[in-house]
């Protein structure tokens, strides 16, 4: 009878104990539901069509995602700013939202292999004269508050010591300034520089030149003690590059071309 | 006990950054304040003044400012006109929103004030040779002033309060701007969010304490 | 007037966004009101030093913008405490909050306009603490009371339109999500600032009018 109960009382807590180790992963599958931060302002990787539906090259990539866990996918609209509390916050489970993963931000979020690597162009109001990128110098220029390009911009103003930086809360504001000639000049990616001049929505911008960056490379993001979602994430990204899945997105929603290389030549991850 | 490691240190390290910005916001603030007040006493006055078209102007200044989110006034400041090509820096165009904000409460803030204040003091001054405009000036004002004086404060709270929605149009100088900007390089969201909510609150403390000084010296009878 | 690519699909679009800038209004100010009345007449009857934590708490609500008191019941309750809430759950509570700090303010207010010596009449002829409140101070309290409420109730609608940082689509954002895409800004602002204007104004006048009409007898 004693031991009968020891025994239930051990099988109790060996059940519990395996519930609580169930980690992120184990609840995505089981959930049955994969939510995805994507900013949906920043095509081609995230927009909306006529019906105001999510699409894009993240979304898409979400919906890879979900596949391969067995899962529906559901798209969070995540302005840049609010990724992380976003994640945090526990109302997303991992982030496809062209996020660059630098290392003050791995402090916080733990990152997968690259999944996209992104070059940036400077795109000047059609009124500004400007003949490189060192052209934005003491002029009023903008991005996307909290973005890689936003930080290395800001920067850039400070080194020149004159000009005016402006961060603006959605990519789509910043390309509203600048056709509205509020702004000189932004630094984007070249994707999204090109899709934004291709569209016609904003008249009056051009692109000028590449901004001298090192190559933005993106990363999906989870909570950084989610090695087991992390594990899965490289994989994915790997299977993604592997299969031809990647280069038929990138044709697919950035145009005919080479998609980025997304290894680094001399160096292991 | 939290599954969240606080990294207090850290954040706490910007602090400098962060009080540079609290001067911006409490600058932005006072500048709208000021004007708005200003701003306030006209449209008063226009609305005293009989004339429908100044009358007309007025309230519906104060019916916009006091029925739309100021979200809206100051995102319609930076992105709304300069549909018209009329363009103004995100400090300006904060300002200008925070400003048409305030004057349109004030002025109805004034307005109630005014029935505390018996019409025939307007027509003892007018029979002393005053033309109206001295008799607002020198009778009437002063007087609405100090019955809207803790109305006043309020706004002014609000005032402060308000300029977080600065970044909505890009500005990055004021503690909130400044805050998430701290916050998109280091995503230490709550410890950042939690030191900027300490600062407003010490300025509105201050603010609310500063306005019950002057109205100790300003009003004693 | 206008050349506009706008479509139904886009018009239900933000009317959906004003739905939920309705709903969320309408959640907080009934649950902020409630809260706001019970702090009120707990603060009257406790005396202020009493009062003190919950009175504190209220201040903070009212000092600290709601941006920022949204970011971090959202950090907080998510990143801290790991409480699965949606937005907008987190959006409301924040509200509702926000709601009761100045209702309590309001309903405290109206208590003290109640003339003592009508309370203290009342309690002589025998009633009851509950019935001078229910007979006595809330009729009287109300009339003093409910202008400003109505103003607070507007001025919750207005604010909810920065819910938009813990990811609810309400109004304003929906502007902005189709302000990306159309981009035409003017017309599309215009439309949200209607819409707020629309439902804000007439109730804002019926505020104004009940004020007139009960302070004049």
């Amino acid at each position: 009878m004693k031991l009968g109960l020891t025994l239930g009382g051990i099988a109790a807590a060996v059940v519990l104990a395996t519930a609580a180790q169930a980690d992120k992963l184990d609840d995505i599958i089981a959930s049955g539901t994969l939510r995805c931060a994507v900013t949906l302002d920043f095509p081609p990787m995230g927009m909306r069509d006529a019906s105001n539906n999510p699409i894009g090259f993240d979304v898409d990539y979400c919906n890879d995602l979900a596949a391969a866990l067995g899962v529906t996918a559901e798209i969070v609209d995540t302005p840049f700013p609010e990724r992380i509390p976003a994640l945090m916050s526990g109302r997303v489970d991992v982030g496809v939202a062209s996020t660059s993963d630098t290392l003050e931000r791995a402090k916080t979020v733990g990152f997968s292999i690259p999944y996209y690597a992104f070059e940036n162009a400077v795109v000047a109001n059609d009124k500004v004269e400007m003949a490189d990128w060192e052209g934005m110098k003491g002029k009023t220029v903008g991005a996307t508050a909290g973005t890689y390009e936003a930080i290395w911009l800001e920067g850039q103003v400070k080194a020149w010591g004159e000009g005016e930086f402006r961060p603006y809360q959605t990519q789509a504001d910043v390309f509203l300034a600048l056709s509205q000639g509020q702004l000189d000049a932004t630094v984007s990616t070249v994707e999204v520089a090109e899709a934004n001049v291709k569209s016609g929505n904003f008249p009056g911008i051009k692109i000028v030149d590449k901004a001298p960056m090192v190559p933005d490379y993106v990363a999906l993001f989870t909570m950084r003690n989610e090695y087991g979602l992390i594990n899965y994430l490289d994989l994915f990204v790997n299977q993604q590059v592997r299969t031809g899945r990647y280069a038929e997105l990138y044709k697919k929603w950035v145009g005919d071309g080479e998609p980025a290389n997304l290894s680094v030549p001399g160096v292991d991850r | 006990m939290f599954g969240y490691t606080f990294q207090w240190k850290q954040a706490l390290s910007k602090l400098p950054q962060m009080l540079d910005g609290a001067l911006v916001t409490m600058e932005i603030a006072l500048l709208s304040m000021a004007i708005g007040i200003a701003l306030a006493v006209l449209l008063t006055l226009f609305r005293l003044s009989g004339n429908r078209v100044l009358n007309g102007f007025a309230v519906t200044w104060v019916e916009v400012a006091r029925n739309t989110p100021a979200l809206f006034q100051i995102y319609m400041a930076h992105f709304g006109v300069a549909s018209f090509g009329i363009h103004f820096s995100p400090f300006t165009s904060l300002l200008i929103g925070i400003t048409f904000n305030n004057a349109g409460y004030l002025a109805e803030n004034f307005r109630g004030a005014l029935k505390a204040i018996p019409e025939t003091q307007t027509r003892a001054g007018r029979s002393l040779g005053m033309t109206p405009l001295e008799a607002f000036g020198y009778i009437v004002m002063p007087q609405m002033l100090r019955i809207a004086f803790l109305p006043m404060t309020n706004q002014m709270v609000w005032a402060i309060l308000m300029t977080s929605l600065g970044v909505t149009v890009g500005l990055n100088i004021d503690l909130y701007g400044v805050t998430q900007d701290l916050n998109a390089l280091t995503f230490r969201t709550f410890e950042l969010f939690a030191i900027a909510g300490v600062i407003f609150y010490l300025i509105t403390k201050i603010i609310q304490l500063g306005a019950r000084l002057v109205a100790a010296r300003l009003f004693r009878y | 007037m206008f050349d506009t690519a706008l479509s139904a699909a886009d018009l239900w679009f933000l009317t959906k966004g004003a739905g939920m800038t309705i709903l969320v209004t309408a959640v907080s100010v009934v649950f902020g009101t409630v809260l706001g009345i019970v702090f009120g007449v707990f603060r009257y009857q406790l005396g202020a030093i009493w009062a003190a934590p919950v009175t504190f708490v209220l201040d903070v609500s009212r000092s600290i913008p709601l941006l920022i008191q949204l970011v971090l019941a959202n950090a907080f309750l998510g990143t801290v405490l790991r409480l699965q809430m949606s937005g907008f759950t987190v959006a409301c509570m924040v509200l509702t909050l926000y709601t009761a700090a100045y209702c309590a303010e309001i309903v405290r207010g109206g208590i003290d306009a109640v003339p003592l010596n009508t309370r203290r009449a009342a309690r002589s002829l025998g009633m009851t603490w509950a019935q001078d409140m229910r007979y006595i101070v809330m009729p009287l309290a109300t009339r003093v009371a409910l202008p400003s409420w109505i103003g607070l109730a507007l001025g919750v609608m207005k604010d909810s339109a920065l819910v938009y940082v813990v990811q609810v689509v309400e109004l304003m954002k929906s502007t902005q999500i189709l302000i990306t895409r159309l981009q035409e800004p003017l017309f599309l602002l215009l439309i949200c600032g209607l819409f707020y204007f629309v439902i804000s104004f007439p109730l804002a006048r019926f505020g104004g009018y009940l004020e007139k009409r009960w302070s004049n007898d």
